[in-house]
């Protein structure tokens, strides 16, 4: 693999699921050191889109490839080297310590019947530290926030090594102090050397965070390329049928989107 | 300390009361004997192979083949009465090392089920295994004629849990994924089905109806030492299969899409460990009837203690329910009148957990 050739490459991947399209065609591209994000209303096919990068949802036509190799052709103990994913939420209903739960990024580098290796414990901690959560390593995972919770994911998904990562909704479920917080991290790690994906249902987030947005409608996708230009009134309106009016936030300077509620627009349209 | 040294030093621990319950159990019943009684009785037992020899058998007066044979060398040679040696070892001794194996197998396949099934209640008879089994008994003592092949007491025990198992499974699966939750469901479906046949068959057992009711209620009185040798195989090499999966049991309980994410192919796991668990309870069951509770509480109690982490958990629990099994069995026979032992189970059992579950903060699951 070239050092240009992109970490991700998703082409003309088609999915269905019980007879019903998803995704139709969709290309995408993640290089190294680059936050994508992947927007669109509920239902767009992000989940899905996701779930057929990691190869947990098999595709009626197309191809991902991971760091040059075809993810259909890998197991899922290989893929889990290459490809790192942190859930929305996870059940752990089991006590585990943090530490514990965190190592379990570990895995896919360990045999069947071999132990974890110094190599293993270093990734551990260093994940940890990376994400803050080494202070409570161990408490139970059960006693955590959900904010904490987030970053133990995080870390989990760390300690997998991979080059790239995958990311659901990672602050669907956080206030916005934590959400910022996340995805800071979620940002120094990209800049660190690492490819992302990541659905975010937040536009001024995914805004201000991402590198390039993807706006996934109806399982195909409606525009690609920088914030500035995806994140357009028309593009919106297509893609989520709701006006909008796009601005420049004064100061992250990043796209921001206003959302018009049904009675502003009547004002709108009522005002001689 | 790691996760291997805290399962070597619970292991350890365990085995060493295990030792300890074995010996003193062996040691209690009708007629008395000490427990130094008892090891020098298991001292003297123990023969080492120290080589091979070839003795000259004589065909037909005339012609000598070289045989090979294996030598043993005992070496202890402890003065014991006869008694309390024909007493340990044709008696007790076959009945305490059976009762640590069942307890051993049904407290492993039950740690296992309850991190498959990510459920609290679920216990190493969930998938039918006991149903099938005991359909299987009652049938061959009811009606001996329906069991073709031969197949002894035991033999219809273990054929019955397996197909009662292998059905739950086939009627769950679908293109080729077993959802947990459809699986507890169709569980539950044929255990409910064949106890409606086994109770059918109860109320036909005529003369039979002790026998029947013994057996359903759980029993090790009838241990030989062919029982014996058969389990103290079968269940350490299942079980060495189940602790090798211990890692990707831990990684199951994120789910199954988390599971996947971090490299387990799931569907294969969950078909390795559904039939080594099957198995393992199989041959625990036939030998010894059901013997509820040891599946289901053990895990619980040793998993409050030890935590959820199945590398260590496992062994731990299989050793604990080893020595649980043991002390309650012998509980059971030391009354004026044997009883059932899956009685004394839940009946010691039950009352022991619940101060368990008061005592220390209770836990999620």
């Amino acid at each position: 693999m070239s050092e240009t050739e992109p970490t991700l490459v998703v082409e003309d991947l088609s999915v269905d699921l019980g007879g019903t399209e998803i995704l139709s065609s969709v290309s995408i591209l993640a290089r190294k050191g680059e936050l994508v994000g992947l927007i669109g209303p509920n239902g767009a096919g992000k989940t899905t889109l996701l779930s057929a990068i990691r190869g947990s949802v098999t595709p009626t036509s197309g191809s991902v490839t991971v760091a040059g190799e075809r993810i259909s052709a890998l197991s899922a103990r290989e893929i889990s080297r290459r490809v790192g994913t942190v859930p929305q939420e996870t059940s752990l209903s089991f006590t585990f310590s943090v530490e514990a739960a965190v190592a379990m990024g570990r895995h896919p580098h360990i045999g069947r019947f071999g132990t974890a290796t110094a190599e293993d414990r270093t990734a551990v901690s260093r994940a940890m530290e990376q994400t803050a959560v080494t202070a409570f390593a161990d408490r139970p995972v059960t006693e955590l926030s959900g904010g904490e919770r987030q970053r133990v994911l995080l870390a989990r998904a760390l300690a997998q090594s991979t080059p790239l990562l995958l990311l659901d909704e990672p602050t669907a479920n956080l206030d916005i102090n934590h959400a910022i917080r996340t995805l800071d991290l979620v940002r120094s790690v990209v800049d660190d050397g690492t490819a992302a994906v990541a659905a975010i249902h937040d536009l001024n987030l995914a805004a201000r965070y991402c590198d390039r947005l993807v706006l996934l409608a109806g399982g195909e996708v409606l525009a690609a390329g920088s914030p500035d230009s995806v994140l357009t009134s028309e593009t919106l309106r297509e893609a989520f049928d709701a006006q909008t009016i796009v601005s420049q936030d004064s100061i992250t300077d990043a796209p921001r989107v206003t959302t018009l509620s049904d009675t502003e627009q009547t004002d709108d349209n009522d005002t001689r | 300390m790691n996760v291997q040294q805290r399962a070597a030093t619970w292991s350890l621990w365990l085995a060493a009361v295990l030792a300890v319950v074995i010996t003193v159990s062996t040691g209690i019943g009708p007629v008395s004997i000490s427990p130094v009684a008892v090891l020098k009785v298991l001292l003297n037992a123990l023969a080492v192979p120290i080589g091979l020899e070839l003795t000259a058998h004589s065909i037909g007066g005339t012609l000598q083949i070289p045989a090979p044979s294996i030598r043993w060398h005992s070496p202890f040679g402890y003065a014991v009465g006869s008694t309390e040696e024909t007493i340990v070892m044709r008696v007790r001794l076959p009945r305490v090392l059976l009762a640590a194996a069942v307890g051993f197998a049904l407290a492993a396949a039950g740690t296992v089920m309850q991190g498959f099934f990510r459920n609290p209640m679920a216990d190493p008879s969930i998938i039918g295994v006991s149903s099938g089994a005991a359909t299987g008994a009652v049938a061959f003592l009811v009606i001996p004629v329906a069991i073709p092949f031969g197949l002894g007491l035991r033999g219809a025990a273990f054929v019955g849990a397996l197909m009662a198992a292998f059905g739950v499974y086939l009627i769950a699966t679908e293109g080729g994924r077993t959802p947990v939750a459809t699986l507890l469901l169709a569980g539950v479906a044929i255990q409910a089905f064949l106890g409606s046949v086994i109770s059918f068959l109860q109320l036909h057992s005529g003369e039979g109806i002790r026998q029947v009711v013994h057996w359903l209620m759980g029993h090790l009185g009838n241990a030989s030492w062919e029982d014996v040798t058969i389990t103290l195989i079968l269940v350490p090499l299942l079980f060495g299969v189940l602790l090798a999966y211990a890692r990707d049991l831990n990684v199951l309980l994120l789910g199954e899409e988390d599971a996947h994410s971090l490299g387990v192919e799931v569907e294969r796991t969950k078909r390795i460990l559904l039939a080594v668990s099957a198995v393992l309870t199989a041959a625990a069951v036939a030998v010894s009837g059901v013997i509820g509770f040891v599946g289901l509480i053990v895990p619980h109690m040793v998993r409050l203690v030890v935590g959820p982490d199945h590398r260590v958990l496992l062994p731990a629990a299989a050793l604990a329910g080893a020595s649980f099994l043991v002390l309650t069995d012998t509980v059971a026979r030391s009354g004026a009148t044997e009883i059932p032992v899956g009685i004394v189970t839940a009946a010691l059992g039950a009352p022991f957990f619940l101060y368990l579950l008061r005592s220390r903060e209770v836990h999620e699951l």
